[in-house]
């Protein structure tokens, strides 16, 4: 033990010690500094045009690639859709999890807990492909859901490849990772501060809105911001469940980068894409903190 | 940048000689003595399921009892590949495959962006029809190994009254919601083009009919999606027809789900696969690949592995899968061309990122 | 304590989450089972074949074992890596916060594809592709969030005053951060080290990219065998993971007890 204190203070005098923090992130920030390298890349691949005569980019810089997607009804229908998708899977997950967190972290029984705990781990473990295929069986046309409903005689209805569907894809994937980000924050509140909340004559729905969601804000917005940045760029739910009409920006990115070859257009989309969400991402944590991903400081 | 690709073509055309020379020059015993070192193995990108087991049957199997080079079966897309081959090559890698099966419209992209080697001195070329040479380009970038057809597979029991004669059947209400295409459009654009009353002389030029035919189609709310799509939503119920490629609909019927196919009277497009090697592999290990190519010319192989796609070969003189003479999927003869579509893959490869753009902007609404 | 209506409320929606989460994985476990040649459910009768199919098959034990070790290296890199960074956030007081939360989100703000295709030229311009290792530290990169926030959700919750009180007790800064810190993130770590294990078993795409056929992991594989048929095959290599995903719950049960995900102190 001496030694590694001796070794510490060799690379790391206590002069130093303001600086730790930066010390201390800065194997995260060289990490996901790959990543810069790799956008930087991209970033250089979107200021060319692609020579469909020879298959290779421009030797000029130009902007054209940005220009396509400005001039393009289709990115601008598919860069809404992926918005409007992001944020309603960011409010369904949300509002399932919440009282899904709160009835797992306040049930006095432990076997329901674990169980809830077991239910939430084990879809983690087959990936978002197969879990989408095992959708595609429930929701289909002859389907599971489909039998039940025709029990009632309801005819069959067509419940996949159309946007709910891709929300609800996207809702049955994000669900686990909120709850897991929110349990922390409900197990923080003291039970007694509910009860206080109820001895003074608030009912459930008072003290849950005025002391519950207030005190869980940082979970909730570190769930709100993981879901939201994920769906936002997510690929494998609307190819699946969309049924090829219901394409994300992910998808766009896709199609030009494997499908028309065309590397420069995929990657200003790629850029743009990330903008967008850095910049929402941005909002949000000035607006509200940044939740669960840091609470920024010690007090 | 002009000096450069003149350069590259003279150094390609003068190893193309050469190697043609040697080969012819020899005889086959003492090439067999100096032939090159053998690497342990060989990475032939393929399509898995039946079409890997195919090829391994007819070609993959055959070149390892021949060489004794094992050959390992890359999985990858043809579309995902592609990045990766060419960022091998502009970084100046050895590229992660020595073969790719692939579409020769995708191939053609990258023999124009030269990313390709020569195949010209192969000797069983001698024996290939006109099929195996790429139409709008130089050489053997590329050598096409077999044709297929875009048919229109469907499911009998929603045609009671026999199959459907023409793309228009698809527009009959009963259909909204259960015909499926590729999600570019792939195959459908060109009978598109006669169905909605215009002609396939006007490609590119004129596609409007075209347009306005998938316009049409749009308001039947069709799935759109990839191979493996259509057999997962032939089987599950979720759709009645679609424009697929026979294999696929062979694959299904083969699997157990009640499919049959045709080419109604617009006519079907009919295109090739082919098989490349990517610039960049070390001097030995081009050599086999080039033997590997020239097995899968030959008669015995293309006999098995086209058995196993149901599809017309290259090289003359083959017997037909049981079941498949004479149908619409399987075309010999020239009259069975006749209602078939098929536009050289310049002409394809230079306007399919805007058709691509065209037919999402239609469907994505 | 919790009202009437608020219980049926609550469990009503807690019900219908246990089946939206459950039944889909049921089904394809279900489907595992089938003796017939497609996925379907319900399976048209019962056998193990596919499982016997897939214990034959070389390449996805081969893949199987690459993924084990691409997650292992991925844990290696992101469990001192998101640590560090968890604790930084949370014990230090950073300038430019706001500025380095949006930078260390850009993992997810970044479409796979686009860091795929980006790490595939860095690492190429490296001339690293084509080994295993850097799938791992790829994983971790674009994994590391989820890292981050388990601690620093366990961090933020610390007290500051035991650090203290240990430093001011004579104990060094090794010792404090062994003894006081380290333990105190303890279920952030846990739950972090797990999402990353289990996320870089399952993530196709990236992994894509940066494999080749002889460096092909597991899900690669699933997700190309999906790209032709499917067959139950892929159905019966997911149960599998279902059973090792239930044996390693019951491991953690049994070691740290699963409580651990809930606490925040």
């Amino acid at each position: 033990m001496d030694a590694l204190e001796a070794a510490l203070d060799m690379i790391w005098p206590r002069r130093l010690a303001r600086y730790s923090g930066w010390a201390m992130i800065a194997p995260a920030i060289l990490l996901v500094g790959i990543l810069v390298l790799g956008l930087v890349q991209i970033a250089e691949g979107s200021l060319h045009t692609l020579d469909r005569s020879t298959f290779l980019p421009s030797e000029e810089y130009t902007l054209a690639n940005y220009q396509t997607i400005i001039d393009s009804t289709t990115y601008w229908r598919v860069l809404w859709r992926s918005l409007l998708g992001a944020g309603l899977t960011v409010f369904f997950t949300l509002l399932l999890a919440l009282p899904y967190s709160y009835i797992m972290v306040r049930t006095s029984s432990a076997t329901i807990r674990k169980s809830l705990l077991v239910v939430l781990f084990l879809p983690f473990f087959i990936g978002q492909v197969v879990r989408a295929y095992g959708i595609l069986i429930v929701l289909g046309t002859s389907g599971a859901v489909n039998d039940v409903l025709g029990l009632f005689g309801v005819e069959p209805l067509r419940l996949l490849f159309n946007f709910p569907a891709v929300v609800f894809g996207l809702v049955q994937y994000m669900l686990p990772f909120s709850v897991l980000l929110l349990a922390p924050a409900l197990t923080a509140i003291p039970r007694e501060t509910e009860t206080a909340a109820s001895s003074l004559g608030a009912n459930w729905l008072q003290s849950f809105w005025h002391v519950v969601i207030p005190m869980a804000k940082p979970g909730l917005v570190g769930a709100g911001l993981v879901v939201g940045t994920l769906s936002l760029t997510d690929f494998a739910m609307p190819a699946m469940l969309g049924g090829g009409s219901q394409d994300f920006i992910a998808n766009a990115i896709y199609d030009q980068f494997f499908r028309t070859a065309d590397q420069g257009l995929g990657a200003a989309l790629a850029l743009l894409l990330v903008a967008l969400g850095s910049v929402i991402a941005g909002v949000v944590i000035a607006i509200f903190g940044a939740g669960t991903l840091g609470m920024g400081g010690r007090k | 940048m002009t000096s450069k690709h003149t350069r590259r073509g003279v150094l390609r055309a003068g190893m193309a000689t050469s190697g043609a020379a040697l080969l012819s020059a020899m005889p086959a015993g003492r090439l067999l003595a100096q032939e090159p070192e053998k690497p342990s193995e060989i990475i032939v990108r393929a399509w898995g399921g039946e079409w890997v087991d195919a090829l391994k049957a007819g070609v993959s199997d055959p070149f390892t009892e021949m060489t004794g080079i094992a050959v390992r079966h890359d999985l990858t897309e043809d579309n995902e590949i592609q990045p990766k081959v060419w960022a091998a090559v502009a970084q100046g890698r050895v590229p992660p495959i020595h073969i790719n099966w692939d579409t020769t419209t995708n191939a053609t992209k990258s023999a124009l962006r030269g990313v390709t080697e020569d195949l010209s001195d192969l000797s069983n070329l001698a024996n290939t029809t006109e099929l195996a040479k790429p139409v709008g380009l130089d050489g053997y970038p590329l050598i096409n190994t077999y044709g297929y057809v875009y048919v229109l597979a469907y499911r009998p029991e929603a045609f009671p009254d026999g199959p459907p004669t023409s793309w228009r059947d698809l527009l009959d209400p009963r259909f909204k919601g259960r015909i499926a295409l590729y999600n570019d459009g792939i195959g459908f654009h060109f009978p598109a083009q006669v169905a909605g009353g215009g002609s396939l002389d006007d490609i590119p030029d004129n596609m409007e009919p075209c347009w306005n035919f998938v316009r049409e189609i749009k308001e039947q709310n069709p799935l759109l999606g990839e191979d493996p799509d259509f057999t997962t939503w032939f089987q599950n119920d979720e759709i009645d027809a679609a424009c697929t490629i026979s294999t696929n609909a062979l694959g299904a019927k083969r699997n157990g789900v009640e499919l049959a196919w045709t080419v109604p009277e617009e006519g079907c497009k009919f295109d090739t696969d082919c098989l490349w090697i990517p610039k960049n592999l070390p001097e030995n290990e081009l050599y086999w690949a080039k033997q590997y190519i020239n097995l899968a010319l030959s008669q015995e192989s293309q006999q098995v592995w086209l058995d196993g796609l149901g599809l017309p070969g290259v090289v003359p003189g083959l017997t037909p899968p049981a079941g498949l003479e004479n149908d619409p999927s399987y075309p010999t003869k020239p009259e069975d061309f006749e209602h078939l579509i098929r536009i050289s893959s310049a002409v394809q490869v230079q306007n399919e990122s805007d058709w691509f753009a065209r037919f999402k902007e239609i469907m994505q609404g | 304590m919790i009202s009437r209506t608020q219980r049926i409320l609550f469990w009503a929606i807690v019900w219908f989450s246990i089946v939206i989460l459950s039944v889909p994985t049921l089904i394809v476990v279900g489907a595992s089972l089938t003796a017939g040649n497609i996925i379907s459910f319900p399976p048209e009768g019962l056998s193990l074949k596919w499982y016997g199919e897939i214990a034959m098959a070389r390449d996805l034990r081969g893949a199987f074992g690459r993924s084990i070790i691409v997650s292992l290296i991925c844990l290696a890199v992101s469990v001192p890596v998101g640590t560090l960074a968890g604790l930084a956030l949370t014990r230090f007081r950073l300038r430019f916060t706001n500025a380095i939360q949006v930078y260390l989100l850009l993992p997810f703000t970044i479409p796979l594809i686009g860091s795929g295709i980006g790490m595939m030229l860095v690492f190429g311009s490296w001339r690293i592709l084509g080994n295993v290792w850097p799938v791992g530290v790829a994983l971790a990169a674009i994994n590391i969030p989820f890292i981050i926030w388990s601690v620093s959700s366990s961090a933020a919750s610390l007290d500051g005053d035991l650090e203290l009180a240990a430093a001011n007790c004579g104990a060094g800064r090794v010792e404090t951060f062994l003894h006081v810190t380290l333990p105190g993130v303890m279920p952030g770590v846990i739950t972090g080290g797990l999402l990353m294990f289990v996320l870089a078993m399952t993530e196709f795409l990236v992994s894509l990219l940066l494999t080749d056929a002889r460096t092909v992991t597991l899900p690669v594989q699933i997700y190309n065998n999906i790209r032709s048929i499917i067959t139950p095959d892929l159905a019966a290599v997911s149960s599998v993971f279902v059973v090792i995903a239930l044996f390693a719950v019951w491991l953690l049960d049994r070691l740290v007890g699963l409580e651990i995900f809930l606490k925040s102190k």
